[in-house]
């Protein structure tokens, strides 16, 4: 057995301003060479806990620990500030919040001057990450030039340079698209082969890891351990079979769009149907024009051809981006054109009478989501584009997306999902649009595109588990 | 004085002067080139705009220096970015910074209401003014005329930056994204202790 | 010989370009300011290589300025006494005023020529390096304004976003400026509070890295002050000297 790195005794957390501990009496041990990974739903404590073997907290949050935490079997008290550091690196989830320099090698420059790495041995160790890393190449690069993906290999990179004996990762695939996901997983998985390091990662979507992790420590909501495993290789969420909503009626008619922004040519000629309660995923590569056809179709980008619609509502990535007044109640009534009898409808129906005063920015994502709703629907907007709504939203939040699209279609809501999880998809979607570099690859019954993982794969799409169970696991 | 700052609240009051940047850029755009032919009376009634950040940032932090510095590292950042005005911004910065933070220092950082937000604002509008009127030359104007320029810049100081910061500070206490810092520790988010 | 001024030391250049405009503001005669102006465009135009088109157009908010400037203090001039050389309108001008207003203007287009030398020949990372290791400006803040440089196109980007999202919930271009401040809330609420967010993951991706805010040893790309930079140092004093007793003279 390899000696302990990281050892907690009836560990527990509490934040000064609230009254109860966040995390509770948490007791474990993780030795050198372990892939370890904690779960547990949304606001446990997860990232509290990781932050407190980093020592981002106590002092950040003037938390109050209790209990002993060693690390390298020392006390973590007795670690100066940026100490730890040295033997413990940390990639978070936001590709874009982790720079402070302008190119991957200023970047790499900065941990190194930070851990008053000698000047000589700097250009050693940046040649050094580079080439284990694979981004040699990207040595003098705009770091805002990458895409999520690559930050998130810079940001492992930038860790790895300060050549820890452990790596934390705070949900790093939360923003990435699944099959980019799929790929920063493999490629970990090389780097952790090669350097034997300790890996102790926050993750609430553990499919997206295949059989990565040997262990598994869980997390209650009470911040209590209720589980500490082995891992083993988990199913995608599981979705409730539903019945189609559509009725039958037509609700939106494309035919010969067309976007041009500024001298160029974004869309070309799209043409398609989309009937009353149906459920259409729009799915394409990077960069494809998913998110240009969600705005020209609710209005937002100007274009040419036409569009049939009863009123179309655009629903953002971070819904709250439409929200202009201090109260759920006013984001809805905000157009004037519902009566209160709609309101109060409309409330009952997405449950929000029970935030209807609140601040629509201090209630939850998933609420922030059903006001937004609400609020186009209370707009007259019957036809709904919601763009990556599936984006770092774990499996709970997966699960309450779902229902609400679901219910909402069968009561005549018609949906345009945009999103590369083809796991929801396949739970969700009457049919699949598909496109690529500007063009319409065509309007599809989904069915047709599980079947068929050639034309998944020339959009960049993993198929859906269980559609082909032949994808071998890796470990 | 930098010690007991935590890092969080310096890229805070960063993010913060980037934000006033772009939105004044974009939204508000009086960037109006014409205007300058009016004079330099034309700028006068907006200066306010510029001590938002100083306001706002004090609001939040509640710390000495939560002024002065947010001032400072928004003029860098305008420097950083090409905006023509160019270092001299940087010095002017400072200044404005130190007027608000006069008023909070003679407040002893104890009290944090719409008064001494509006005396803040006032505060800047004073330290640019006396700063403008040195390098500006404005001894060479009449002084009935530097007298209005004046009391411009001070209501501009009161109301816009006082006012609009006190606002602006409520507003987004009121999204429950403040929580951890200090303005989020007192009951009634304003008055005082 | 030709891109001098864009390898100087941007600190030095820095408190040179301050020293300058801080010494103007004691003259009150046209020559000085005028002879200034010139000097600089001529450094500017022997050492540095940069794009004079794009140069013009922004000197042009400027030159719209010190023409404000010009009649503002004409019209608006204190009375300094002297003898009237002119009226216009009814607003008798005395040669004092006269070479006052000329003075501001030339002023306008001294600071403000000298201010476009530093953004057009100044590297923005390399400044902000430049500050933390020659005026020993805390890593903390040198840091903090690195981060917030950096986000300004992920935080331009969300503006785009949230005014579109805006614009969808029936929110129009508000035409009128009292309307354009008052809207600002609007636009600002969100991206603050998005800002707050950011912040504290920002601050924490770094402290994760080892950052203190302590002062560093050694850097990656050390900038230094080299004997060129007192030479360059010195050409500008010598302008300014120069200028300052030129005015002088000629002010007689």
């Amino acid at each position: 057995m390899h000696e302990p790195v990281v050892s907690l005794a009836d560990v527990s957390f509490r934040f000064p301003d609230d009254q109860v501990n966040t995390l509770n009496g948490l007791t474990f041990t993780i030795r050198r060479g372990e892939r370890v990974v904690i779960s547990g739903p949304s606001g446990c404590g997860k990232s509290t806990l990781l932050y407190l073997l980093n020592r981002l907290y106590p002092l950040n949050c003037d938390g109050i620990v209790e209990g002993d935490i060693r690390l390298f079997g020392k006390r973590a008290d007795d670690y100066r500030p940026g100490e730890i550091n040295r033997l413990i690196a940390t990639v978070f989830q936001d590709p874009d919040s982790q720079f402070c320099m302008t190119t991957v090698e200023e970047e790499l420059a900065f941990t190194l001057e930070n851990l008053r790495v000698s000047r000589a041995d700097m250009e050693r160790r940046i040649v050094d990450v580079l080439a284990q890393t694979g981004l040699t190449d990207f040595r003098n690069l705009v770091i805002q030039s990458l895409s999520g993906g690559q930050k998130q290999r810079v940001a492992t990179a930038c860790a790895l340079v300060a050549e820890p004996e452990v790596l934390l990762l705070d949900e790093p695939l939360a923003h990435l698209d699944p099959l980019t996901a799929r790929n920063f997983v493999r490629w970990l998985d090389g780097i952790q082969k090669q350097t034997g390091l300790t890996v102790i990662a926050v993750e609430h979507r553990l499919d997206l890891w295949e059989g990565f992790f040997e262990r598994e420590i869980v997390l209650g909501s009470d911040g209590q351990m209720i589980g500490d495993h082995t891992a083993d290789s988990k199913a995608p969420v599981v979705f409730p079979k539903r019945a189609s909503g559509m009725t039958g009626k037509p609700a939106l008619s494309v035919s010969d769009l067309s976007v041009e922004i500024s001298g160029k040519q974004l869309l070309e000629l799209l043409s398609f149907d989309i009937g009353e309660g149906e459920i259409a995923v729009i799915a394409g590569p990077n960069g494809s024009g998913k998110s240009t056809l969600a705005k020209a179709l609710c209005g937002i980008y100007k274009h040419t051809g036409t569009v049939k619609s009863p009123g179309t509502g655009y629903v953002p990535q971070s819904p709250e981006f439409l929200f202009l007044t201090n109260s759920v109640q006013d984001e809805l009534s905000f157009s004037g054109l519902a009566t209160t009898k709609m309101l109060d409808d409309l409330a009952d129906r997405l449950k929000l009478k029970a935030i209807w005063d609140a601040h629509p920015f201090a209630v939850s994502h998933g609420q922030k989501r059903r006001v937004a709703i609400g609020a186009m629907l209370a707009d007259n907007r019957p036809v709904i584009i919601m763009d990556e709504p599936t984006s770092g939203q774990d499996v709970a939040g997966l699960q309450e997306l779902f229902s609400l699209i679901d219910e909402r279609s069968r009561e005549g809501i018609t949906f345009l999902i945009i999103t590369h999880d083809m796991e929801f998809a396949s739970a969700v979607a009457d049919s699949v649009i598909l496109i690529k570099d500007g063009r319409l690859t065509g309007k599809f019954m989904a069915e047709e595109v599980w079947e068929n993982p050639a034309l998944l794969n020339a959009h960049h799409l993993l198929p859906p588990k269980g559609a082909d169970r032949r994808e071998p696991a890796f470990a | 004085m930098l010690k007991s700052w935590k890092l969080k609240e310096i890229v805070l009051m960063s993010l913060f002067g980037v934000v006033f940047g772009i939105v004044y850029l974009v939204a508000i755009h009086f960037g109006n080139i014409w205007a300058g032919l009016i004079g330099p009376i034309a700028y006068e009634w907006m200066f306010g705009i510029w001590f938002i950040v100083s306001i706002l940032s004090m609001a939040i932090i509640r710390k000495p220096g939560a002024a002065v510095l947010p001032e400072t590292i928004a003029a860098i950042i305008e420097v950083m970015l090409g905006n023509a005005v160019g270092p001299r911004l940087i010095l002017s910065g400072v200044i404005q910074g130190l007027g608000a933070e006069a008023a909070f220092a003679a407040t002893r950082y104890r009290h944090f209401n719409l008064a001494v937000m509006m005396l803040a604002g006032a505060g800047a509008a004073v330290f640019s003014f006396v700063y403008g009127y040195f390098v500006s030359g404005y001894a060479a104007l009449d002084p009935s005329f530097v007298l209005l320029m004046f009391t411009l810049r001070l209501l501009s100081g009161a109301i816009i930056a006082g006012i609009g910061g006190k606002y602006l500070a409520d507003g987004l206490l009121a999204t429950g994204a403040l929580r951890g810092y200090a303005i989020s520790r007192t009951k009634q988010g304003g008055a005082g202790a | 010989m030709s891109r001098l001024l864009h390898d100087m030391n941007p600190s030095v250049k820095f408190i040179i370009v301050t020293v300058s405009m801080l010494t103007m503001a004691f003259f009150f005669n046209p020559w000085t300011p005028l002879l200034f102006w010139i000097g600089i465009l001529i450094l500017q135009m022997t050492m540095s290589r940069i794009n004079w088109k794009l140069w013009a157009l922004m000197m042009l908010p400027f030159t719209l300025g010190a023409v404000g400037y010009l009649w503002t203090t004409l019209v608006f001039g204190a009375d300094t006494g002297g003898e009237v050389i002119g009226s216009f309108a009814g607003i008798e001008v005395t040669d004092q005023q006269w070479a006052h207003a000329w003075s501001l203007t030339f002023r306008v287009l001294a600071f403000s020529t000298l201010s476009l030398l530093f953004a057009f020949t100044t590297n923005p990372v390399t400044f902000v390096m430049s500050l933390m290791q020659q005026l020993k400006v805390p890593p903390k803040i040198a840091y903090g304004t690195m981060v917030g440089y950096q986000f300004l196109p992920v935080l331009k980007d969300e503006l785009t976003q949230i005014r579109q999202a805006q614009r969808l919930r029936g929110v129009g271009q508000d035409r009128h400026w009292w309307h354009r401040i008052t809207g600002t809330r609007r636009l600002l609420i969100p991206m603050l509070a998005g800002a707050v967010r950011k912040a504290e993951r920002a601050a924490f991706a770094m402290e994760a890295r080892g950052f203190t805010g302590e002062r560093r040893m050694e850097f990656y790309r050390p900038i230094k002050v080299s004997g060129r930079d007192y030479v360059l140092a010195g050409v500008f004093l010598v302008v300014l000297a120069l200028s300052c007793a030129g005015g002088i003279v000629l002010g007689k």
